[in-house]
């Protein structure tokens, strides 16, 4: 741990507060015994109790949310919404990054601009896009870069998220390419560019942009998605048209769509050149000490698994049945499996499977577990792909982006 | 958020900084967003933004943060951060100027400095220090 002292008391004493809360000092003893020096070892696999206040908040079209900033707004989901395979739209997290984000918009004179390297510009409605190409759905998982950012060890600065900043959704839209095709291509296209209506608060800021390879984008499965769940999208989650692009993190879902830019140059821009930036190997793994000297654009989603049930500071009761739960997920290959850990990763039971929705989409899991004795268990999840690939028990990076460790959790059986 | 802050960011903005009307939007609904709020049941679709300030540390030179830092983002930014060393915030700060243009002179990002490790620093050794991004 490298947690300072102060860190570590202020921790301890939200913890002993929370037990003293829920049974009173006794309840504390027998779980614990009178050593409370002995809590320091107890890693809440949590969010770090100075993490702001998390408060919950209500923003218009969503329910309540854990608040990471009001300015512009960063929403995270509480993880008890992530009982169902779709997550409800005012549940789904919220990520802006200019104070400029849209509040109104009028659909009659709303137009999304195709453009650049391309025969034939476009300036289409919604309800052009809704009535002139063809609609597809899929069920696709979006997750933010820095999802579980305050996880990692050493701290790194950047939006502290806990595990909330996903969600799983059904989106309907049309296909980037067709939009494309009717825009007529150019030869020589190398990338799209997409940005939004969201707006820099200073001249100088630069407005939020991505790009996709041309390829990419012309693959049929990247969406311009006009309906999340059967309704149309929450402003805060991209009103009234956004990018859905299955299986990569969920920054270049560019929100509000406003504009697609055919580049015969690959874009540039601080939001593809520097931001969103991991160390150039398969796990985003690098060392404070050791950097990576090289960094690539965050791209495809790791696979990765989670805890939804016990919450962090849930506790079990010994000799009672509690039904584990939780999601997984990948970049695209789909789960195929999902294990669990009672004893801190000595030994691991198979989890069960949830609907499979689509490769796009997480995969829920559960296991029946029934705590034999009064302690401390660590709890472990880890997930495997189509493609064999699977999770690792270390992992850091300077920005926070990826994380895709094994989630170990450590629960008190009283 | 104290009226003091509200009219020390109007009065920065002001001065000749430009500010999107979006921003100021936010911070001052209006009763046209409330009415478009209404009509949003047609072809104009509308929220408006509940306001959630945090409680913003004392610590040396206040001023200088809020007028220079809350122009454009919330001070949740900090709040909800650990603490950090001197050599991330400041590597924070640079940032804010080199990557998103933010107007603050040399003397102002360490005044600015001073005040994020007064209210989120550490003393503690590398080991458990976050390096620059």
């Amino acid at each position: 741990m490298e947690d300072t002292q102060g860190e570590l008391a202020h921790a301890r004493r939200r913890f002993i507060s929370t037990l003293i809360s829920l049974g009173g000092l006794a309840v504390v003893s027998r779980a614990f015994g009178d050593d409370f020096a002995s809590l320091s070892v107890f890693d809440f696999a949590t969010i770090p109790a100075d993490t702001g206040d998390r408060k919950l908040v209500r923003y218009p079209q969503k329910t309540d949310l854990i608040l990471l900033t009001d300015r512009p707004p960063q929403l995270e989901t509480p993880l008890r919404y992530f009982g169902t395979d779709l997550t409800p739209n005012d549940a789904f997290f919220v990520r802006w990054h200019l104070s400029g984000i849209p509040t109104t918009v009028d659909l009659r004179t709303f137009r999304l601009e195709v453009g650049g390297h391309v025969s034939k510009p476009l300036s289409l409605s919604l309800k052009d896009l809704q009535s002139k190409f063809e609609a597809v759905s899929l069920v696709a998982f979006s997750q933010c870069a820095g999802n579980s950012r305050s996880l990692f060890e050493p701290r790194v600065p950047g939006g502290q998220w806990g595990n909330g900043a996903m969600g799983n959704a059904r989106w309907k839209g049309v296909r980037l390419k067709d939009v494309l095709d009717a825009a007529g291509v150019l030869p020589g296209a190398v990338q799209v560019g997409l940005h939004g209506l969201d707006v820099p608060p200073l001249p100088k800021t630069p407005r939020f942009e991505k790009s996709l390879e041309i390829d990419h984008a012309r693959d049929g499965e990247v969406m311009i998605a006009y309906e999340m769940n059967g309704e149309l999208l929450p402003m805060l989650n991209g009103f009234p048209i956004r990018i859905v692009v299955p299986g990569w993190y969920a920054t270049y879902w560019v929100k509000s769509l406003s504009s697609i830019s055919v580049l015969d140059q690959p874009l540039k821009t601080f939001w593809m050149d520097k931001a969103y930036r991991i160390p150039n190997n398969a796990d985003a793994n690098e060392e404070p000490q050791h950097l990576s000297p090289v960094t690539v654009p965050i791209n495809r989603m790791a696979v990765h698994s989670i805890f939804v049930r016990p919450e962090p500071d849930e506790q079990l009761r010994t000799g009672q049945s509690y039904e584990l739960a939780g999601v997984a997920n990948d970049g695209g290959a789909g789960i195929r499996r999902v294990e669990v850990s009672k004893d801190g990763g000595q030994t691991w039971n198979d989890a069960t499977l949830g609907a499979d929705l689509g490769k796009y989409s997480w995969r829920r899991w559960q296991a029946k577990w029934t705590p034999p004795a009064k302690g401390t268990y660590r709890l472990m999840v880890r997930a495997t792909n189509n493609d064999g690939e699977t999770q690792r028990t270390t992992q850091w990076n300077r920005s926070g982006y990826q994380r895709d460790v094994i989630e170990h959790l450590d629960v008190a059986v009283l | 958020m104290s009226h003091r802050r509200i009219a020390l960011v109007l009065s920065t903005a002001a001065m000749g900084v430009t500010v999107s009307a979006a921003v100021l939007a936010q911070r001052h609904s209006t009763s046209a967003s409330q009415a478009a709020a209404k009509a949003g049941s047609s072809q104009v679709h509308s929220i408006v933004l509940p306001k959630y300030p945090p409680e913003i540390p004392q610590g040396p030179n206040l001023e200088v943060y809020e007028k220079d830092c809350l122009l454009c983002h919330t001070a949740r930014y900090v709040s909800m951060q650990p603490p950090f060393s001197k050599t991330v915030w400041q590597n924070e700060v640079k940032k804010m100027v080199d990557a998103y243009g933010a107007p603050i002179s040399e003397a102002d990002q360490a005044l600015i400095v001073e005040y994020l490790v007064a209210v989120k620093g550490v003393e503690v050794p590398a080991a458990a220090t976050a390096p620059p991004k």
